[in-house]
């Protein structure tokens, strides 16, 4: 359709792009040049070329964040999945007390990740958590769940795939509503038990949908930064330091604008992979 | 027949208990005295329910303050981002021009980029700008949403161009052609939008973290959890009081707009 | 139509609200104060507060909390660079020459009433810092402590020891009070925060430096070996010590908690938190200083008061004279009594002398006893990063892995010298 005025889709885009730009363009370019120099914001900057993130790379603080982070981020898409996938086909049902369960579980994902991680930090605690007292009275060993090196990452992770199963759940709901019963008869009358039904009708069907979360929840892990910062701070000793947590403190605790930025710089580009993936997906499913 | 029906049940009930039970421990919890906790943090009934921790922590905490500053400034992003969304995506949609791809391929790469990719130079910017601290840092970076506008051109596309060029010929302008005749049409994809925002920035802790430094625009989250910040040990009844104070008007909207809720999750993305 | 106009309303009048509620007229005698320690300390801080706004000619004070010490610091020098700082704030003693240094302090010695502060020189600017009298005065001593040692007086009786005076008796007595249940341990001897200054104060006590007269950052040499061994054996060889729990003062916090509820039995710590423990302990309470090895010397800890450079000259003026009143006798006495904190100015401790405070005080009087084996910091503007960048992490990281002291501390006298 033609414009009724030829400066007119001009002026209608223009405030987006201008924000879209000034927010999320520029800063790509503000990040790269301050990853080329030191700066502590109150002394004048110093230029010190790619040392930043030869610094990082160096004392393998990149390859460490990288690796929890994707540690952390493969145990929440596949807890979410599996979850999702359990929770759906449990309560996908008819019935008051389905629909109030299901309720309940989505509720997690839609309150504050805040919220979250206070309250599990109360469950969790060493001493007087729920948690740790109801293992405790079942004879498990009293853990530090938070505070244990090898521990505090999955702890995050468990709490992170409470918090999440809820959208992976309704998104496999929407996926099972989907298949046609004439699927599961013809099944049926093929002498198909349950778990034969599933695999075959069932799982198949269900590809796009499992697809979804996991590349969803990959993203929304990657990004992950409330949990850390309210229940771990990255500890102990690095163990919980995410990309976004990591850039947190080389900026606000250290100080170091140039390091920040070249995490920031190298956080972007897989944040922005892993999204364009997804949106691949995004587009192929909305297709089928 | 009989074991599976019981098997369903009892795992139903088992995940009842796990997404159920930790609220009703946060809100129980909510109820005990400093006391209660160091000697029976595991009681499960507060021996008196008091609202003290509620009281101590509205007094020690400017809590109406958040809660005005958060209910602004999730308000204005969520309306902001319909406003603009409108002409973008109607634009993007509807309408032939030079540069439509490049833009529309800008509003795609700023999908792709999270804020928290790009806070530290939007942090410095807004710093020389003199921003920190208001409410312009905490709303103008989301006035535009980069998925509300493509959600809102996708939306636009399944609108017939009959509808907008009969408008034109009675005379309309391009504001009343977006905002009186496009909105309404739109409004369950403008509904969903808003929701959206709106629960994603009341619960948005990361970026009022950064870009806040005092007590006049500080928001819910961020002063929630300034509360386990304790020299001598976390007071939790204080913090989970505070926890069902950020809770609570969110859990309402979602007991309100399940079902509008869901549908916007599943179609957005997340 | 009606949608339309709502809408309007709404962007109008959330625009309305959210302007009214962005600041206040600057142009009265205001100043911002940004503070940083929750719990009991953010009362009698409130209480003092709303004290001083009761005098029609003192200025507002805004006070705002901001955390812990680490997250506070952190949100003050960010704000100083985005121009939204504070009048004032407190900041911990190894911080101040980094920021005096940078040129974002400002100078005091000007402001009316500075020479005459009566401030005790080992917690003051003076005596806390080497050639700290030489400097422009640009920090006031407000919460100021040692480390000093907690041991639980009915265990101690119990087990028939005497308080440790040097390393040697601490592992003997650390060991006389484990108790052990079978794998677990039921009560731990020793229980000290894997942190910073209570390696500095080893150090210190070991003979060692943290930073060398040259300015070059030497981790204690020797002597911070042994510090840092010392926690090894108590931790992995004696088994009397549990390993570090949590970062910063969440490590300070379960400390706290493990003595208080009978779970450590020996405890290191501030002396910050002798009100709250004496308070909530239901054992008696023994304060002593801390085991020493060669020397009696310990560092400060707490914070100083400073006036931020970058503030406007009217807000500066009321915050200083909010911090001179804080310095007068009564306050003084009544900050240090409610806290625990040691009181600041030479009159308010002969003050509380002769009121018999001290005699009534035991513990406060061992506290005050340590003042004579103060061990300045050195005026080094690195200090702050090596405690926050090297120090904490490599303590934290030796202590838990149980790796040699000696090779820790190497890789982090290396780490010092990158930029």
């Amino acid at each position: 359709m033609k414009p009724a005025r030829p400066y007119e889709p001009y002026l209608l885009l223009a405030p987006t792009l201008a924000l879209l730009t000034l927010f999320f363009i520029v800063p790509f370019f503000v990040a790269a040049k301050e990853s080329l120099f030191t700066w502590d914001l109150l002394t004048p900057r110093t230029y010190v070329g790619l040392s930043n993130y030869e610094i990082l790379w160096e004392r393998g603080e990149l390859w460490r964040i990288f690796r929890n982070t994707l540690t952390y981020s493969a145990v929440v898409v596949t807890g979410a999945i599996v979850l999702g996938l359990a929770l759906a086909l449990l309560l996908d049902r008819k019935g008051l007390l389905a629909a109030f369960v299901r309720g309940a579980i989505f509720s997690a994902y839609v309150v504050s990740w805040v919220a979250v991680a206070l309250l599990f930090m109360w469950l969790l605690d060493g001493e007087a958590g729920l948690v740790t007292r109801l293992a405790m009275a079942m004879g498990l060993p009293k853990k530090n769940w938070l505070g244990d090196v090898d521990l505090a990452l999955y702890t995050l992770a468990v709490v992170s795939i409470w918090k999440i199963a809820g959208y992976a759940m309704i998104v496999f709901l929407a996926g099972l509503q989907d298949i046609p019963p004439v699927l599961y008869e013809a099944a049926a009358l093929d002498g198909a038990g349950p778990i034969m039904r599933f695999r075959n009708v069932t799982w198949p069907a269900l590809g796009p949908s499992a697809a979804f979360v996991a590349t969803s929840s990959l993203i929304l892990s990657f990004q992950a930064f409330d949990v850390v910062r309210i229940m771990t701070q990255g500890g102990p000793v690095h163990a919980t330091e995410f990309f976004v947590y990591a850039i947190y403190e080389q900026i606000f605790l250290n100080l170091r604008v140039g390091r920040a930025s070249a995490l920031t710089l190298v956080f972007g580009v897989v944040v922005f992979s892993l999204t364009a993936l997804e949106l691949r997906l995004f587009r192929r499913r909305e297709v089928a | 027949m009989k074991p599976r029906v019981s098997l369903t049940a009892m795992a139903s009930l088992l995940v009842a208990v796990l997404w159920v039970g930790p609220y009703v421990w946060m809100v129980l919890t909510s109820f005990k005295t400093l006391p209660e906790l160091l000697h029976a943090p595991t009681a499960p009934f507060p021996e008196t329910l008091t609202v003290a921790a509620y009281r101590e922590v509205w007094a020690t905490v400017p809590m109406a303050r958040y809660l005005l500053n958060t209910a602004v400034m999730a308000t204005l992003i969520a309306v902001l981002q319909i406003v603009l969304a409108l002409p973008a995506g109607f634009a993007l949609a509807k309408l032939q021009f030079v540069g439509r791809r490049t833009a529309f391929g800008l509003v795609l790469i700023c999908l792709l980029i999270p804020t928290q990719a790009t806070f530290v130079p939007v942090f410095l910017m807004l710093g020389r700008a003199g921003l920190i601290n208001t409410m312009a840092a905490l709303v103008l970076p989301f006035g535009a949403s980069a998925m509300g506008t493509f959600l809102v051109r996708q939306a636009c596309l399944s609108i017939p161009d009959e509808l907008v060029e009969a408008a034109r010929l009675d005379g309309a302008g391009d504001l009343h052609i977006v905002y009186r005749l496009l909105a309404p049409a739109l409004r369950p994809t403008l509904a969903a939008l808003f929701l959206l925002s709106f629960v994603f920035h009341w619960n948005d802790y990361f970026w009022p973290l950064v870009m806040t430094t005092d007590d006049r625009i500080r928001t819910v989250p961020v002063g929630i959890a300034l509360l386990r910040e304790q020299g001598t040990g976390v007071r939790w009844h204080l913090v989970m009081a505070g926890n069902v104070i950020l809770s609570a008007p969110i859990l309402a909207v979602f007991t309100v707009a399940q079902r509008q809720l869901i549908r916007a999750v599943t179609t957005r993305g997340f | 139509m009606s949608f339309r106009v709502s809408r309007r309303s709404v962007i109008l009048g959330s625009m309305a609200t959210a302007l009214a509620c962005e600041g206040r007229r600057a142009d009265e005698e205001r100043a911002a104060l940004w503070y940083s320690y929750g719990g009991k300390n953010r009362e009698v801080l409130q209480r003092l507060l709303t004290r001083f706004q009761t005098e029609a000619s003192h200025p507002r004070i805004d006070a705002t909390f901001q955390g812990d010490y680490f997250e506070a610091l952190a949100k003050v020098r960010t704000a100083i660079a985005a121009g939204a700082a504070p009048a004032m704030t407190h900041v911990v003693g190894e911080v101040v020459p980094y920021l005096a240094e940078a040129g974002v302090l400002e100078p005091l010695d000007g402001y009316e009433g500075a020479a005459d502060l009566d401030l005790v020189p080992a917690l003051a600017q003076s005596g806390a810092y080497e050639g700290g009298a030489d400097r422009p005065l640009v920090a006031v001593p407000f919460n100021r402590s040692v480390p000093i040692m907690y041991v639980n007086g009915a265990m101690l009786d119990h087990a028939g020891i005497s308080i440790p005076r040097d390393w040697s008796e601490l592992r003997a007595a650390a060991g006389a009070l484990t108790v052990r249940r079978g794998a677990n341990v039921a009560v731990w001897g020793f229980d000290c925060p894997v942190s910073w200054w209570f390696w500095a104060a080893l150090v210190a006590s070991a003979g060692g430096r943290v930073v060398d007269r040259t300015g070059t950052v030497t981790l204690g040499g020797e002597a911070g070996v042994r510090a840092l061994d010392l926690w090894q054996t108590l931790t992995h060889r004696d088994r009397v010590m549990p390993p570090p729990l949590g970062r910063d003062y969440s490590a300070w916090q379960v400390g706290t908690q493990n003595f208080l509820s009978g779970r450590a039995a020996i405890l290191w710590s501030s002396t910050a938190f002798l009100r709250y423990i004496e308070e909530n302990a239901n054992f008696p309470v023994r304060v002593a200083p801390l085991a020493r090895d060669v020397r009696h010397a310990v560092p400060t800890g707490g914070t100083f008061f400073v006036l931020l450079r970058g503030a406007k000259d009217h807000e500066k003026r009321a915050a200083w004279q909010f911090l001179r009143w804080m310095t007068e006798r009564a306050q003084t006495i009544e900050w240090s009594t409610s806290t625990g904190y040691i009181p600041v100015t030479s009159g308010a401790i002969a003050e509380l002398r002769r009121l018999g405070y001290y005699e009534a005080h035991r513990n406060d009087e061992i506290v005050l006893g340590e003042l004579d084996a103060i061990e300045p910091w050195p005026w080094s503007p690195t200090l702050f990063r090596v405690q926050r960048e090297i120090m904490d992490p490599l303590l934290e990281d030796a202590v838990l892995e149980g790796t040699d002291a000696a090779t820790a501390l190497a890789k982090g006298r290396k780490e010092a010298l990158r930029p």
